[in-house]
């Protein structure tokens, strides 16, 4: 157990660069997510750290002790690869007993120990069959289960869960939590589905392109995203940005995109200096839970919109709707909703709730200005 | 997991085909490769005369007379030998060493690592004609003319990049992962390689060894030149024994008998690891 610190880590693949400064403490203990989609980086980040990949610059430190560039036996991890990476000629017994054997502890300290640990994963009835003899959801156990016998100073886990089914993935989501809270190791998982980062994750660091674009508690990347990508990649559906000009309409200021205007919260505008925006374009953003459908254009539902396509999840209603030129999406509960309309073209009217709304500046994605009520519920914690 | 009552039949298993005429291919093929061996066997068994009659004979009485003449007039049991010395010894070292060859062409990105690959992949089609007088000179000067050092190294050497291009395509078959896990676990790579990766290339280096051995087995070639009397290993003796002004049947079908036999049995015996080795990597999941 012991805490993981990373100083502007950097890995060149000849002119590629899959890793750009990279700085992360992780404390003991912690479960910390890697998040981001597919190349930008995760895996490489977390072979560094296991050192089956050596950094072009920077450094690494377990528990205080410089590892950067020593082997990876030398740094007591333990790994669960994207593919389980277990051995096909060795039993399961085999394969969890394998590092154990590696550290030449005793026979009868062995069996004790991978027993204490397979009855943890469920595993105890497959403990002699061999891998190809295993379900998906046995074989990630498995992995699970060789990583969790050791007494290595941080776990570190490669999406062990996307060869499971939607269910599947459900439950392990709690049991693994429930396992790392209980054993307490510092815990580093990749993964690019956000529902998972979400719910498991302690803090969560978000990666694109090899870069760290945020590093914070699953609330908090939710609530105050650090630019516009970070605030689509989580939230499902995602977040609804479109392009919008801060403009001054009979004094007030508001947004505008060239079919409707959007009304904007005083003090909010203030507090993040909206009126020097003003003649700007930027990027608005609005989550599809906090855009409100009404079959009549009052109550702040100002916004004309036609229904394009109506998605029932069961709890929840989808309506993407067509605002002229503007795609939204919004969700709401099946119940608030039951009255309106479904058909296809169907009339309807949105409305923005202007405490949930975010400005990101165009070219480089930053947010300029957080939701509003985001500042005051975190302010309160 | 509930299994359904009414399971249907998996799309991925299409009903066992049962063609006779397949069946009839098969039994043509056999007969007509194993006719002339068959006759040339049964040659071995029978004296001398037997043997060379113009009309060929299928019923006869059974004679050693070949068999004596090879083993106790020529003291053929030398050659057999020499030759099982040759092969096992020249299949040990050019697996061994075409192991980690074959290992630092699947793993490592060197720079020439395809003219490598290449270069390891012409030599095997060189006509071994076309080396032949090099090749004597050189042994003449190193004084390994009819030595069995020689043959091995030379064999070595010949079936190293059988070797290295057949294990190639199979360590690359094998992901990293598999070394790589085991280094996390805590071993040092010689450890991972030897603990992991060997146990499940097993098959297929029994599999490119049974290949090589049978290769080097029967290489008539190089030793009919480079060896004369003490290194003189099967296919050369052979020829020396059964073919002079005339061509002695039985003396021929008897070493030939001597030469198969050590073969089948081998085969028949490692037949299992042979077919799993070739076909791994095929048929794996
Ligand atoms: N050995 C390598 N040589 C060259 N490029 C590499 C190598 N390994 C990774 N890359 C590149 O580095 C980038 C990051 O790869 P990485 O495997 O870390 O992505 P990832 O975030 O784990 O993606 P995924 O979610 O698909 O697993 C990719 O563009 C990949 O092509
Ligand atoms: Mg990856």
């Amino acid at each position: 157990m012991a805490e993981l610190e990373i100083n502007s880590l950097m890995k060149q693949f000849g002119a590629f660069q899959a890793v750009n400064d990279v700085n992360i403490t992780v404390n003991n203990g912690e479960f910390v997510f890697l998040l981001g989609p597919s190349g930008c980086g995760k895996t490489t980040t977390l072979r560094m750290i296991a050192g089956l990949e050596m950094p072009s610059s920077g450094r690494i430190a377990i528990g205080g002790r410089n590892v950067t560039f020593l082997r990876p036996r030398h740094r007591n991890v333990g790994m669960v690869f994207q593919d389980y990476g277990l051995y096909r000629h060795l039993t399961v017994f085999g394969n969890i007993a394998y590092p154990l054997e590696v550290r030449r502890l005793q026979r009868a300290e062995i069996a004790r120990k991978v027993s204490a640990v397979a009855r943890t994963m469920q595993i105890t009835e497959v403990l002699q069959r061999k891998p190809d003899q295993l379900s998906a959801g046995q074989l990630q156990r498995v992995a699970i289960a060789r990583m969790l016998v050791r007494d290595a100073d941080v776990f570190l886990m490669d999406e062990p869960m996307s060869h499971l089914d939607a269910q599947l993935r459900g439950q392990m989501r709690a049991e693994l939590r429930h396992i790392q809270k209980s054993v307490g190791v510092t815990t580093i998982f990749v993964t690019h589905d956000q529902l998972e980062a979400m719910t498991m994750a302690d803090r969560i660091i978000v990666m694109k392109d090899g870069e760290m674009l945020q590093f914070a508690t699953p609330r908090e990347i939710f609530e105050r995203p650090a630019t516009e990508f970070v605030a689509t990649f989580v939230g499902e559906p995602q977040m609804n940005v479109f392009d919008v000009r801060i403009t001054r309409i009979q004094g007030k200021i508001a947004a505008m995109t060239e079919d409707f205007v959007i009304p904007l919260d005083a003090r909010w505008m203030q507090e993040n200096g909206v009126e020097n925006l003003v003649g700007q374009g930027v990027r608005l953003g609005v989550r599809p839970e906090h855009i409100s459908v009404s079959d009549r254009a009052e109550g702040g539902h100002g916004v004309a919109a036609e229904l394009y396509s109506f998605e029932p999840t069961g709890a929840e209603n989808l309506y993407v709707l067509k605002c002229g030129g503007v795609t939204i999406t919004t969700r709401s509960s099946t119940t608030e909703t039951a009255h309106l309309a479904k058909g296809e073209g169907s009339r309807l009217y949105a409305g923005f709730d202007p405490n949930w709304i975010y400005l990101f500046e165009p070219g480089s994605g930053r947010t300029i200005a957080q939701a509003a009520a985001s500042r005051s519920e975190n302010e309160e914690m | 997991m509930k299994k359904l009552s009414s399971m249907p039949e998996s799309p991925s298993a299409p009903p066992a085909q049962r063609n006779w005429w397949v069946y009839v291919v098969l039994i043509l093929v056999c007969v007509v490769n194993f006719l002339p061996y068959l006759r040339v066997v049964m040659a071995g068994f029978m004296d001398g005369a037997t043997s060379s009659s113009a009309t060929p004979i299928w019923f006869f009485s059974p004679s050693l007379e070949a068999f004596d003449y090879l083993i106790f007039e020529k003291g053929i049991m030398k050659n057999f030998f020499n030759s099982v010395v040759v092969s096992l010894a020249s299949t040990f070292f050019s697996v061994t060493i075409g192991m980690f060859c074959a290992y630092a062409l699947a793993r490592y990105d060197f720079p020439g690592r395809d003219d490598v690959s290449f270069w390891v992949l012409t030599n095997r089609m060189m006509p071994p004609v076309a080396v032949l007088i090099p090749i004597f000179v050189t042994f003449q000067t190193a004084g390994l003319l009819d030595t069995l050092l020689g043959l091995i190294i030379l064999y070595t050497a010949m079936q190293l990049p059988f070797v290295v291009w057949m294990l190639t395509g199979y360590f690359r078959d094998i992901p990293r992962r598999y070394e790589e896990s085991a280094m996390v676990d805590g071993d040092t790579w010689f450890a991972a390689f030897r603990k992991v990766t060997l146990p499940i290339m097993a098959p297929s280096i029994t599999a490119t060894a049974i290949f090589v051995m049978i290769l080097s087995w029967n290489e008539f070639a190089f030793a009919t030149f480079l060896t004369s009397n003490q290194a003189k290993t099967m296919p050369p003796a052979i020829m020396a024994y059964s073919i002079g002004a005339d061509i002695k049947w039985n003396v021929l079908g008897a070493a030939v008998v001597l030469i198969t036999a050590p073969l089948i049995l081998f085969v028949l015996l490692l037949q299992r690891q042979l077919i799993s080795g070739l076909s791994q990597g095929v048929v794996r999941k």
